[in-house]
């Protein structure tokens, strides 16, 4: 069997690896599909939805980070709708807590932040919530501040697939849903936490930073804990 | 307990269980469902346990689980040797006496049964119980079972689930026995996806095809599932499966088993179902211990095990990769397909997940074949479905019913339609995440395609029926805010996507929702369905999208007119009954001021709020009534009557002329803008008096020689006299509104002319002209139409009338046409083509009529009227009809028999309906709709077509009633001011009235006051007013009935 | 375009620091353009007592956390054709919405009364009352075009207003960004 298949992205022909996805393959053929919670090394969860595209003859729309290129598919990446719902998504991602970029440690290294302005979001139609949350101070080196956070899960996957610790994971439900640390300990009360800073690294905002920095000072090193995770052969 | 191994361990089963089924002595069995525990079904066993044993009777005492229709618990069915199994209804501990003398007598007692059932068809088996009772009406003749075919059902409320033998006598494990025997997997695969069984879970994938994929995936271990987790609001059906008949799901899941290769099987069953998992329990031990579950079932050398596990709790463990995260230890959330559950589910091994109603299916498809079951329900969703039909019918319960039967045949032939008094506007299918389907659209057949074309699903069979006082705004909001609340987070969608939409509609609901909200919400209910991660987020969006589409009006006067027609967002209302009145009275504020004594300020209150109000408060529709929240303590307050007798009060106590003296104290200073209205009926007259009180200066024009309309005209003088209207209008004279009499708009003045001198036009003409109906001999000599008819009595013009008449027509001007006829010495026949129920005339007038001597025929429509020889009138003939199929409306259609009636008659008053004007309308030049019959204005300002031109009453609605009339004029007059003068000075007309904002410390307990109707011999005499009024007392004591609902928290 | 009638620009200033007004004044050479066909109106850097009817366009710094500021917000809406919420604060509520989790009683009584050394009082004379949050402008009024930014890229400011005179819709993608 040839290790290759070819699929259309916006009408283009690409070669991609069997058994890769949609995301993976665009990657490849220089093709960037918007998204958050996807990470090279990391099991794809498919939470963010910003990497929704249309492949044709599916009559849904199927995220590109957990579905598997297959031969003779045609993905469309943009389409007016995929845009708008896209925008959609960023919006009520900056409506759900305090992202205050202008005093936040990623200012101008921040993910969602430089996604908004690739896809043109100027402003935020839905009502923001003023959530009042906290910020966790209790770990020597590090910072959790969940008024950033966006729920991707980076940092849970990356601690539990690639440190194997295990110290994050998801509490509550819905809009409640809150970043916990090993049974809703503080993050410095851990006994689990090696303090090995990929969580951090991988963070997406500016909920995971380091101790020590100013606005715009946080710049993540992710490329290099995806080398890692690749090579500890996280899944994918 | 012997293990079952071979055929005649089997068969000695089967006969044990027979014999509980009928035993010699008879049996007694008591409905245990949840629902039946409930209401009251475990006290009423002890006390048939305690009587049997006490007596020394010798009936075989039994618990089974629901029979179906929960509005008729607690059940219990008895029967007796020879004799049909009879189901007893609300039956209390108080009974059990009586019954079980009755019985020991061998006697049914007949006045507690429901129906009767002679024989049973299990599918798997027959029982045979007996004949006899002829006056019982057998089981699917009553009409909650007419049309119900119980396949999954098949058992429930007639075994006792806590005994397997019961099971074994209605041919349960049959077909496991068959199945193992064939040896032969792949046959029942290809026989399941002939029959072409679907996922009753909701989503309808085929069952036989998923079975397949489990079968061919390669795996030492392989799981099932049983998705039990049932967690829609309003929906039980799984709950009474599984109480009522475990053992139909065991053998389901076994037989499921051996032919997809799994070892072993895992029912997820909803924590919050204590009675359900202990039943199954229960189920699942006996089935091992009998062989028929395990190791080495019947012998055959087959093993499968089955296990138990109480679900989470959250709604989304109905999601299938949610299920599986659950069962594996984790929080509920769902992962990505692919992979797909067939290729690695539970602990990463092929697994098959099926709803409890698959489950139950495939016993029957194994018995009698995928022929038998393909003839149930519709070609491409054979079957039944279980559903829970619940909310606004007269009859609730679980049905079960073939795929494909249409909406109407549940909510009006099974639910018995609307409770009395109201009107179904919606159902609701497929629970939360299901959409609602308005009336016009009840022909549609209940199957998996049809209900996603209408934005809806069909979910484990969820039911609701919304009547009127449903405000659909607040049910969407209601169902989002669940979904909302089970959102697992996971996906940003529905994490954020739903918790805006919520504060949008709470926006909705507390009228603070802008324009731009009601864009947003379509638009964010289409990203979440396109979006989301899993079938909760993907479907939650349903009833938002399906309320827009069908409901946008209701979202509309939310948005615009800040109004909640149901009445059910409390901001948006003052009262109930405020909000019921086309005039939107300040109620609880007149009957406060009347209470205090304070009667001049209650005439004032009552006066500003409704310039005709001794009129109205004999004439009106009193909508309030059907809303008052005191009927539910007793009887409605008698609000109308009280401010009938309010302003009487004024009128008769001779300080009518200070009182308009303190009217006009309010009125605006002069505009100097010029008003024209034409027509000077109830409509005009209330928009001239408006718009003469903010200080413009108004013109009517009137085509008769007085004001009043339909009120001085169409009204007999028994019923509103003339005086009651000419004192009322005193008023309106009095703030110089003049009156141009005798002036036809079109013929003797034009709308351009009008335009031209005025600022402001308002059009108010009633519905004057007979609607046509095709009756042959309605030229005949002796035909007269019933507003012409009344008209010239009013005008005291001559009128030849027979001695026997006959009126056609159930409406208001039927009846007041009759009692005027028969005050002329006549003998008056009254003839309506549907039920009494169904006339649209005040029940009040329908039954003096009746007491003065009125009689009526129903169920039949005019065929002709029958000339004699000089070309009179002789007899009419009618066709009588039986009640057909539900219309649009709710009501049964008539249909006639073929069957035809002859009255003798010298008159013939028709009273069928009428109309405004149409040639009017159409030389008017103004935009026209339902079918050019009406005109089309703005529904939140009634502005036509032409700037400045505004129209109300019956030209914009149709043939309406009083003060539905008055309210446009209002509404129009409010509007006008706000155009002419570009601001908003509304509010600013109403004085400030100081009166006690407290809840009252005693709610008066005296019943409901009614007005007086003099003896019905005398009134019938003549054309005094038929009734008498409230006096003092009674109206004061009205006062004090009232709960006043108009008092919330923070609003004194 | 020298003939016609000049554009009339106004700007305001709500609850903000005044630095998307340093912007727009850090626009450089397109002042001196700006100068021949805007006619500035009303705003912190000329002397108008009242805003003006018929104002053409209107850029708006701050969110809007006082009565005041949603007074003056509806009054720029009623008199201006093109409403533009100019800088992080007016677009999205930015640091002045960091106190909407305290109740605004708490938070008064933590800045006048606990968090002074003397005078400790809450004013109330001549000071507008807050709001329960501090919210974008466009949660108020409708708004026409966002330049976000804190403070927004001169260069944004003047495309916006440019496009503008020269009658284009601006196109704001990949030019500004939060913060």
């Amino acid at each position: 069997m040839d290790s290759k298949i070819t699929i259309r992205i916006d009408g283009e022909l690409v070669k991609a690896d069997r058994g890769s996805t949609i995301f993976e393959t665009a990657k490849a053929a220089g093709k960037r599909i918007p998204g958050l919670c996807n990470m090279k090394g990391l099991k794809p969860v498919g939470a963010c939805r910003l990497c929704m595209v249309e492949v044709a003859g599916v009559n849904r729309l199927l995220p590109s980070c957990t579905t598997p290129a297959q031969e003779g598919m045609s993905v469309t990446i943009h389409s007016a709708r995929l845009d708008a719902y896209r925008k959609q998504a960023l919006e009520l991602l900056l409506s759900e807590r305090n992202h205050v970029c202008a005093v936040c440690v990623s200012n101008g290294h921040c993910e969602l932040q430089s996604l908004a302005t690739a896809l043109g979001v100027t402003n935020v139609r839905y009502g923001y919530r003023y959530p009042k949350l906290g910020v966790d101070l209790s770990h020597p080196r590090y910072v959790l501040d969940h008024n950033r956070c966006i729920l991707c899960t980076r940092c849970v996957r990356v601690c539990a697939e690639v440190e194997g610790a295990h110290v994050w994971d998801i509490a509550g439900r819905g809009i409640h849903s809150m970043l916990t640390c090993e049974m809703n300990r503080t993050w410095g009360g851990s006994r689990n936490c090696t303090s090995c800073g990929k969580c951090v690294q991988v963070c997406p905002t500016g909920a995971l930073a380091e101790k020590g920095f100013a606005v715009e000072e946080m710049v993540k090193r992710t490329t290099s804990v995806e080398r890692l995770a690749v090579v500890r052969g996280g899944s994918r | 307990m012997k293990r079952i191994t071979d055929l005649s361990s089997f068969n000695a089963a089967h006969e044990a269980g027979l014999k509980k089924l009928l035993p010699a002595a008879g049996r007694i069995a008591v409905g245990m469902g949840t629902c039946g525990v409930g209401n009251g079904a475990e006290g009423l066993y002890h006390a048939l346990s305690d009587g049997i044993q006490g007596r020394g009777l010798g009936f075989h005492l039994a618990q089974v689980g629901c029979y179906g229709p929960c509005s008729e618990e607690p059940l219990v069915n008895v029967w007796l040797p020879g004799k049909p199994l009879v189901i007893l209804h609300k039956v209390q501990a108080q009974d059990v006496a009586a019954l079980l003398d009755d019985l020991s007598a061998g006697r049914i007692p007949e006045e507690l049964a429901l129906c009767k059932v002679e024989e049973w068809d299990h599918i798997t088996g027959r029982v045979k119980y007996g004949s006899g009772l002829p006056d019982l009406p057998k089981w699917d003749e009553i009409p909650f079972f007419a049309g119900q075919s119980k396949i999954v059902l098949r058992n429930c409320g007639l075994i006792n689930p806590g005994d397997i033998e019961e099971y074994l006598a209605v041919g349960g494990y049959q077909a496991l026995y068959k199945v193992l025997i064939d040896a032969n997997p792949e046959m029942v695969i290809e026989q399941i996806k002939a029959a072409k069984l679907r996922g009753r879970g909701g989503a309808g994938y085929q069952t036989g095809l998923k079975w397949d994929m489990l079968r061919k995936a390669v795996a030492d271990q392989k799981y099932l599932i049983c998705n039990a987790d049932e967690g829609d609001p309003g929906a039980y059906m799984n709950r009474n499966e599984i109480e009522g008949d475990p053992h139909g799901l065991i053998e389901g899941m076994v037989i499921g088993g051996y032919v997809t290769g799994a070892t072993e099987g895992i029912l997820y069953v909803r924590a919050e179902y204590p009675l359900a998992v202990h039943r199954l329990n229960l189920a699942i031990q006996e089935a091992e211990e009998r062989g028929l579950l395990g190791e080495n079932i019947l012998g055959r050398g087959f093993s499968f095990k089955l296990s138990l596990v109480e679900g989470a709790g959250a709604f989304v463990c109905g999601e299938e990769t949610a299920l599986i995260q659950s069962l594996e230890g984790r929080a509920g959330r769902p992962t990505p397909r692919p992979p797909y559950p067939a290729e690695s589910g539970l602990w990463g091994t092929p697994t098959n997940i099926n709803n409890v109603e698959t489950w139950y299916n495939v016993a029957p498809i194994v018995v009698k074949g995928p022929a038998w079951f393909t003839e149930t329900g519709s070609p491409k969703s054979p079957g039944t479905k279980v559903f829970s039909l619940v909310g606004k019918v007269q009859r609730t319960g679980l049905v079960e019913m073939p795929l494909g039967t249409p909406l109407k045949t549940f909510v009006y032939d099974i639910g018995g339609g609307a409770p009395p008094m109201k009107t179904v506007k919606s159902v609701q299918t497929g629970g939360p995440s299901g959409g609602c389907i308005p009336k016009e659209m009840f022909d549609t057949p209940v199957d998996y395609e049809t209900l996603a074309q209408l934005g809806s699903i069909m979910g484990s069979g969820g039911m609701v029926v919304m009547d009127e006082d449903n405000c659909m705004v607040d049910v969407a909001r209601y169902f989002i805010e669940f979904t909302h609340s089970e959102s697992c987070g996971k996906c940003v969608p529905c994490r954020v996507g739903l918790d805006q939409m919520l504060a949008i509609l709470n926006r909705f609901t507390a009228g603070k929702a802008t324009e731009a909200d009601l864009g947003m919400l379509d638009e964010l209910s289409r990203m979440i369905r396109d979006m989301s991660l899993c079938g909760l987020g993907q479907t939650a969006p349903n009833p938002v999208l399906t309320t827009l589409r069908h409901f946008r009006q209701e979202f509309e006067d939310h948005l615009r007119a800040h109004r909640c027609r149901a009445g059910v967002c409390e901001n948006l209302a003052l009262s109930p009954c405020e909000n019921s009145c086309p005039l939107h009275m300040n109620i609880p504020r007149f009957l406060e001021l009347l209470k205090a004594d304070r009667l001049e300020d209650a005439f004032l209150s009552v006066v500003m709020d409704n310039p005709l109000p001794a009129s109205t408060g004999r004439v009106c529709q009193h909508p309030c009534d059907n809303r008052c929240r005191r009927a539910g303590i007793d009887e409605a307050v008698n609000m109308r009557d009280v401010h009938c007798y309010i302003a009487d009060s004024i009128y008769k106590g001779g300080r009518y002329d200070e009182m308009i003296e303190r009217v006009l104290q309010h009125r605006f200073p002069p505009t100097g803008r010029k008003v024209a209205i034409v027509g000077a009926g109830p409509t005009g007259l209330t928009c001239a008096f408006y718009l003469a009180m903010m200080g413009h200066s108004v013109t009517v024009y009137e085509n008769n020689a007085d004001a009043g309309g339909m009120l001085r005209y169409a009204l007999p003088e028994y019923r509103l006299p003339k005086s009651v209207l000419d004192d009322e209008l005193k008023l309106i004279y009095r703030l110089g509104v003049e009156f141009v009499f005798n002036s036809v708009v079109g013929e003797t003045i034009t709308l351009n002319d009008l335009s031209t001198m005025y600022d402001g036009v308002f059009l108010s003409i009633g519905t004057w002209k007979e609607t046509w109906v095709y009756l042959p001999g309605t030229e005949l000599k002796g035909v007269l139409h019933a507003l012409p008819f009344l008209e010239a009595l009013s005008k005291e013009e001559q009128v030849p009338l027979g001695r026997k008449v006959v009126v056609i027509g159930g409406g208001n001007a039927a009846i007041d046409s009759a009692r005027t006829a028969l005050r002329m010495g006549a003998e008056v026949t009254v003839i309506y083509r549907r039920e009494r129920k169904d006339m649209p005339a005040i029940p009040e007038e329908t039954e003096a009529a009746e007491d003065e001597g009125v009689k009526y025929v129903f169920l039949a429509a005019p065929h002709r009227i029958v000339s004699g020889e000089e070309g009179g009138v002789v007899a009419i003939e009618c066709a009588k009809t039986t009640l057909g199929e539900f219309d649009s409306s709710g009501r049964r259609k008539p249909v006639p028999t073929g069957e035809i009636q002859r009255f003798e008659c010298d008159t013939v008053i028709l009273a069928v309906g009428e109309t405004v004007d149409l040639d009017f309308l159409k030389a008017s030049g103004l935009k026209l709709k339902e079918k050019e019959k009406m005109l089309d204005v703005s529904p939140f300002t009634l502005e036509t077509s032409r700037s400045n031109f505004y129209a109300g009453g019956d030209l914009i609605s149709g043939a309406s009633n009083v003060s539905n009339a008055m309210g446009y004029g209002k509404k129009a007059a409010r509007n006008m001011d706000q155009k002419l003068m570009g601001a908003f000075r509304w509010p600013k007309l109403w004085p400030e009235f100081e009166y006690s904002m407290v809840p009252p410390a005693h709610v008066s307990e005296c019943r409901r006051h009614h007005i007086h109707e003099l003896p019905a011999d005398e009134r019938a005499k003549g054309f005094m007013e038929a009734v008498t009024g409230l006096t003092a007392v009674e109206a004061m004591e009205e006062t004090g009935r009232c709960l006043r609902c108009d008092i919330r928290e923070g609003n004194h | 375009m020298s003939g016609q009638a000049k554009v009339k620009l106004a700007t305001a200033w709500l609850d903000g620091c005044s630095g998307c007004h340093m912007s727009l004044l850090d626009v450089d050479e397109l002042l001196v353009a700006l100068v021949e066909r805007v006619e500035l109106v009303y705003g912190p850097l000329v002397d108008a007592p009242e805003y003006p009817d018929a104002v053409d366009v209107a850029l708006v710094e701050g969110a809007v956390s006082s009565v005041g500021d949603q007074k003056l917000a509806q009054t720029i809406r009623a008199k201006t054709r093109i409403l533009i919420s100019l800088g992080d604060c007016a677009v999205t509520s930015n640091v002045p919405s960091m106190r909407n989790t305290i109740p605004v009683q708490k938070l008064l009584e933590r800045v006048y009364i606990e968090g002074a050394d003397a005078a400790q009082a809450i004013p109330a004379d001549g000071v507008p009352a807050l709001l329960r949050h501090a919210v974008p402008l466009a949660d108020v009024v409708k708004v026409d075009i966002h330049i976000p930014g804190c403070p927004p890229k001169p260069g944004a400011i003047a495309h916006v207003l440019t496009s503008l005179l020269d009658g284009k819709k601006p196109e704001l993608t990949g030019l500004v960004k939060f913060g």
